[in-house]
């Protein structure tokens, strides 16, 4: 049973607020944040300007909503911006030397030039990876990075091994994904977010071909095997995809990490949201993982030379022989501390955008009744003292606790050994939206109609979308 | 009609000289007077120039005012005008007027890079070729005059606010925080962003008769040759100019350079004589007798010439500034001391021949080995050549001995000019050679062979002396040195004395790794310091050197003849996803699923090919590579693993009678002899043979009916497979006719 039109929720808002213009000078960034219900346009009118490494085009008008961002220029530029902000200022650097940016630009430069030596050696363009303290700026950087790449005709690979983050994906999934094309400017992600991955119909900014496995947490240290396994995994995958295909080698790697801070020689890892904080002595550890993975050898400390003093500690080579260069590069200001409830009502968006699609596209899930014995869901055993270490999934007992949660769908078999199952990538998330005991029946919303044949993990994170159907 | 250009030429200058605040109603009008005699822009735009170039401080900025008007209103034909003469035009009156001018100056020259504001020309005032190389001097004046500020400090100890360099002890010259102009469409002149003209009064240096002696007394200063040519001859180059000082085409002349040191070495005479216990100045006058010496004795390559004459320029303008204190009827606030009009200045370095503002040919060179990078340095042509480097000129004389601070043993180009002028030098050097990679390595930085650690060493024990020509009042001092037989040392030598500001040991930014010659900034290492240099040149890489951007979605296409083509499939590529986005709507559509693994790794994204080329049969028949109409992950895979029993639409292109491509093509198919039949597809708009294979290539070029192909290639049921050259066909089985699987699809091509 597919239900048309239920996509349509956000809708563009009748009235038109004022139209203001806003000049900016070069280097100068335009920061605004949209809340989730209210939209507005900006529309670019002379000069250039670009939000995450993706170019505006000139005078198309661009719908943005639900995001904290920013729109900067290096040449200067006037926008006309409308409609309702929560805030957005307009920050001018007294001299565009002191603009983060000239730091960012240059490290892109340096990229092209190794991805251009690159070509006569390995083939193997730069491996980057962004660590750094919570909100300073890592994956904003990383979208640049690759943004730039792209426009100078790059294959680059955007992976992003923190768990919040659902890059191409629902929050919880570790992914990774080759950028050849334009991103989208609109995306309330900027142009990572899971509503820019395929659907059936046609797209107006091309789309992007994820491969995500599911973490089902949203703390690293709330499995940390599971997450290095993952990360392995993802690693290998992209190792192969660069293997294989020239450009994309030449393209190199940017891998965004979890935020990791470290004080005076103990490490702490502190939620995003500033809530959380606990001292983990293996969080470095879990760097050094990330880059054996990915074989990295550029690491970006965005804001902690305590960081960059303690990575340089354990400094070694890549895989290849190279070096493993570090350098510590300024937080930038005005990075905005992500509060709990604007982190909550993402997540929920970009379910919903799963699903739903977002003001630009449509989608039509269906929501389809099964029996308990037509589906195959496993759950992450909580107990890790088990005699059988391979027991690593069970069969969750379906109950009205599992309503309103996504379910991931894994490629694999139910027959595989749940270690493979664990382990598999993604294929997509399934909604549960209704448990009839009784009848030993659940509804279920899913992107498309058909038997669920593949075994289903229901993770611990992000949490329930009681709403997600009206 | 020559004759009345001239005329307005004239009125135009006497309106000028009167131009004295910058009254908008004044500039106002001056702009309209220009726009109605566009006929004789050239006229006018020599005669602002010129009042600019001769113009006294005070009335500088005001002319430039006028030209900043003028421009913005009248690009045509005054950009063309101004345009080549910029760099002197704003250089020169950067040079003469004051800190509070100068970033009033910074502040036009930004607007100068934008488009005028309000305009609907996207074009920026004056192109970008000719802002950058202002740009970058700047900078490098900026840079090397961090280096120098605590010598001037020194020098200028007592003297009012100095105006030789941008001397604010913080960065930010003008560029705080200014609002955004105000709205547009404001009366037709659109100044510089803060929107107003400052009344005169704000002026730091009220406005000063140029003809006014300035009463710096001429003591114990022979008579000076008069300057060559006109007041402007007596521009001097602010302290530590970067490259922009050095007129294009005048080398260095190395008599004039003997003179302007003899000529330091008497007023330092002068001054010593007057103060015979002041050490710091006894030790100045050894180092210039030396310095003295090599320049006399040695043949010294132009480069090393010309670091020598930018030092004596800079040691003669604040030397005289030392002298001005002395009398004590000089007045407190005075103006720039190089921008005096006195006729017979005390000293006069006029190592520069006057620089051909005006002239559209540069003059003769003097010498004509100027290093190609100056030229560069000053937009002009570079002729592809190389930085010479420093090298090679003064031999190695002595290892390091003492590891007396930072850079022990080498002196670099950025040493001796101060950080950032290497910088602004290549950087300068870029927009001439556009064509450049921003990968291809700069030269390295030129380094001089070890400087001798000794350079650190007191003077006293470094300086031989060597009677000069004139007559000596000085002792000699210790015995010769080899030091002397080195340039680089003697540069060191200098600096070391306090003569030179700029401690080669202290290069600002990368002091980190003190073992290291400076890097060269134009190389981006993986260093904070290095990553933090703006290397504003390099920022077209990504924007206009990627070629005009889609209206659409913003991507760059080259101009180039490939550039065209992919925009060509690009722009159409936009305009079906446009139709069917709309058709999509209501035909619902839903998420796909994601890609297993191995299909992900051997999916590839490749947005420039066009999948509709002739033989579609390879892959899906609507596909276009990434921008996929529909987002399908067999569409998206492409060039992947394929499915196993995937029975895709094979067509073709209907080849096109008209032109040579359908000519070689047969009508039938080989093996039911039947036509194809041409068919609209309205996925990819065009005519479209359907169920059709294209066999081998060339003469041997073949249309089949797919199925009927893979009939006969299956040996009928899919017992053989296809044998070496089907490997294109992979190993369908299908043996039915596309038609079949083409209901209601618009009738099938093949027909039975």
């Amino acid at each position: 049973m597919s239900i048309p039109g239920l996509g349509n929720i956000s809708a563009q808002q009748a009235s038109l607020p004022s139209t203001r213009t806003l000049t900016l000078h070069p280097f100068s960034e335009w920061r605004f944040q949209i809340s989730p219900t209210s939209t507005a346009t900006c529309r670019l009118l002379s000069g250039t300007a670009e939000r995450d490494g993706t170019e505006l085009a000139q005078t198309k008008t661009y719908n943005l909503t639900r995001c904290r961002s920013k729109i900067v220029t290096f040449t200067g530029a006037t926008l006309e911006i409308t409609g309702e902000f929560e805030s957005e200022h307009v920050k001018h650097y007294p001299h565009s030397a002191d603009s983060p940016f000239v730091a960012y630009l240059n490290l892109h430069f340096l990229l092209q030039a190794r991805r251009s030596q690159s070509s006569s050696g390995s083939g193997h363009g730069p491996r980057v990876m962004i660590c750094g303290p919570p909100a300073s700026g890592k994956s904003s950087l990383a979208k640049m990075l690759i943004g730039w790449a792209t426009r100078q005709g790059e294959q680059p690979v955007l992976a992003t091994v923190d768990p919040r983050d659902g890059m191409l994906a629902l929050p919880g999934t570790l992914s990774a994904a080759v950028f050849a094309t334009v991103m989208d400017v609109e995306d309330p992600e900027g142009g990572v977010g899971v509503g820019c991955t395929p659907s059936s119909g046609p797209s107006a900014v091309p789309v992007k071909l994820p491969v995500g496995y599911y973490f089902g947490r949203e703390r690293v240290e709330d499995d940390e095997g599971l997450w290095k396994d993952l990360v392995r995994r993802l690693g290998s995958s992209v190792r192969a995809k660069t293997g294989g295909d020239q450009g994309v080698r030449r393209g190199g790697v940017v891998v965004d990490t979890p935020a990791v801070e470290v004080r005076k020689g103990e490490v702490k890892v502190k939620g995003e949201d500033g809530e959380e904080e606990r001292e983990r002595g293996e969080r470095v550890e879990g760097l050094m993982h990330v880059i054996r993975e990915f074989a990295i050898n550029i690491v970006i400390v965005l804001g902690s030379p305590d960081l960059e003093a303690e990575l340089r500690r354990r400094d070694r080579k890549t895989p290849l022989g190279e070096p493993i260069e570090i350098v510590n590069l300024d937080k930038p200001d005005g990075v905005v501390e992500q509060d709990r409830q604007h982190l909550l009502s993402s997540r929920k968006a970009l379910i919903k955008d799963y699903f739903f699609g977002d003001s630009k596209r449509a989608l039509s899930p269906s929501v389809q009744s099964f029996s308990f014995d037509d589906v195959v869901i496993f759950r992450a055993v909580d107990a890790m003292d088990l005699d059988d270490p391979n027991q690593v999934l069970e069969r969750a007992e379906i109950s009205e606790e599992m309503s309103h949660w996504t379910l991931a769908v894994m490629d694999a078999s139910v027959n595989d050994p749940l270690e493979t199952v664990r382990q598999a990538p993604v294929i997509g998330w399934v909604c549960v939206s209704d448990v009839d005991k009784d009848r030993r029946r659940l509804k279920i919303l899913s992107t498309v109609s058909g038997r669920l044949t593949r075994p289903m993990v229901w993770g611990r994170w992000p949490e329930p979308y009681v709403n997600l159907l009206g | 009609m020559e004759d009345h250009g001239d005329e307005v030429a004239a009125d135009f200058r006497e309106a000028l000289q009167d131009l004295t605040t910058n009254a908008r109603f004044e500039i106002v009008t001056l702009t309209n007077i220009a726009r109605e005699n566009a006929d004789h822009g050239l006229a006018i735009s020599e005669a602002l120039t010129n009042h600019i170039k001769e113009a006294p401080a005070s009335k500088t900025l005001p002319a430039l005012y006028v030209l900043d008007s003028i421009v913005k209103n009248v690009p045509t034909p005054y950009a063309l005008y101004f345009g080549p003469k910029l760099y002197q035009i704003f250089m020169g009156s950067y040079t003469k007027v004051d800190n509070a001018t100068r970033r009033k100056m910074d502040e036009m020259l930004k607007t100068w890079k934008e488009p005028v504001a309000g305009s609907i020309s996207k074009k920026p005032v004056f192109p970008l070729e000719l802002v950058r190389p202002i740009e970058n001097a700047l900078l490098a004046a900026r840079n090397a005059y961090m280096e120098q500020a605590k010598f001037q400090t020194h020098l200028m100890r007592g003297r009012p606010a100095g105006p030789p360099a941008r001397d604010t002890p913080t960065p930010p010259m003008g560029r705080a925080y200014q609002p955004p102009p105000p709205p547009h469409g404001q009366p037709p002149y659109q100044g510089p962003p803060n929107g107003q003209y400052p009344p005169p009064g704000e002026q730091a240096y009220p406005m000063r008769s140029g003809n006014t002696p300035n009463g710096v007394p001429n003591r114990a200063t022979p008579p000076q040759p008069a300057p060559s040519a006109g007041p402007y001859a007596h521009y001097q180059p602010p302290p530590n100019q970067g490259p922009y000082g050095v007129p294009p085409a005048s080398g260095i002349n190395i008599d004039k350079l003997k003179d302007d040191i003899q000529q330091l070495i008497e007023l330092d005479r002068a001054g010593f004589a007057q103060n015979m216990h002041d050490a710091s100045k006894q030790n100045r006058l050894k180092a210039l007798l030396d310095l003295q010496k090599v320049v006399q004795s040695q043949n010294l390559p132009q480069e090393q010439l010309m670091i020598i004459s930018d030092q004596v320029a800079k040691l003669a303008v604040n030397m005289r500034a030392a002298q001005a204190q002395l009398p004590p009827s000089y007045p407190p606030a005075l103006p720039p001391p190089y921008n005096t009009h006195t006729p017979t200045p005390p000293v006069v370095t006029q190592q520069f021949a006057p620089p051909p503002v005006a002239a559209a040919a540069p003059p003769p060179s003097v010498l004509p080995q100027l290093p190609a990078v100056l030229a560069a340095a000053l937009g002009r042509p570079a002729s592809n050549v190389a930085p010479v480097p420093l090298a090679a000129a003064p031999p190695p004389v002595r290892p390091a001995t003492t590891a007396g601070g930072a850079a022990p043993g080498t002196l670099s180009l950025d040493a001796i000019l101060g950080q950032g002028a290497l910088a602004a030098l290549l950087a300068a050097k870029k927009p001439a050679t556009p064509q450049q990679s921003s990968t291809a390595p700069v030269p390295p930085p030129a380094i001089i062979p070890p400087a001798l650690a000794a350079l650190r060493s007191p003077p006293q024990r470094a300086a031989p002396f060597q009677p000069p020509p004139v007559a000596q009042q000085q002792p000699p001092a210790a015995a010769a040195n080899p030091l002397t037989q080195n340039p680089s040392a003697l540069l060191a030598m200098l600096r070391q004395s306090g003569l030179l500001g700029g401690t080669p040991g202290v290069p600002t930014p990368p002091s980190a790794i003190p073992s290291l010659p400076p890097p060269d900034p134009n190389i981006i290492t993986l260093t904070p310091a290095s990553l933090k240099f703006p290397r504003l040149h390099l920022l077209p890489y990504l924007l206009d050197h990627l070629g005009p951007p889609c209206s659409q979605c913003g991507r760059r296409f080259p101009t180039t003849e490939e550039g065209r083509k992919k925009k060509t499939q690009h722009m159409d590529w936009h305009f079906r996803v446009h139709q069917r986005v709309a058709e999509a709507e209501q035909r619902g559509q839903h998420r796909s699923q994601f890609v297993s693994e191995l299909d992900w790794i051997q999916s590839h994204e490749e947005p420039d090919v066009d999948y509709n080329a002739p033989s579609g049969g390879g892959g899906s028949g609507d596909g276009d590579g990434s921008e996929s109409d529909d987002n399908d992950w067999s569409a998206a895979v492409k060039g992947g693993r394929r499915k196993k029993n995937e029975k895709k639409k094979r067509w073709i292109t209907a080849p096109d009678e008209g032109d040579g491509t359908g000519t070689g093509t047969n009508k039938v198919c080989p093996i039911c002899q039947e036509k194809f039949q041409s068919r609209y597809l309205e996925e990819v708009q065009d005519w479209v043979w359907m169920d059709a294979v294209v066999v081998g290539s060339g003469q041997g070029r073949r249309v089949f009916h797919g199925t009927c192909w893979d009939e006969v290639n299956t040996g009928g049921g899919g017992g053989g497979q296809g044998q070496g050259t089907m490997v294109m066909l992979g190993n369908s089985n299908n043996k039915r006719k596309m038609k079949e699987e083409e209901e209601g699809g618009g009738g099938g091509g093949g027909g039975g």
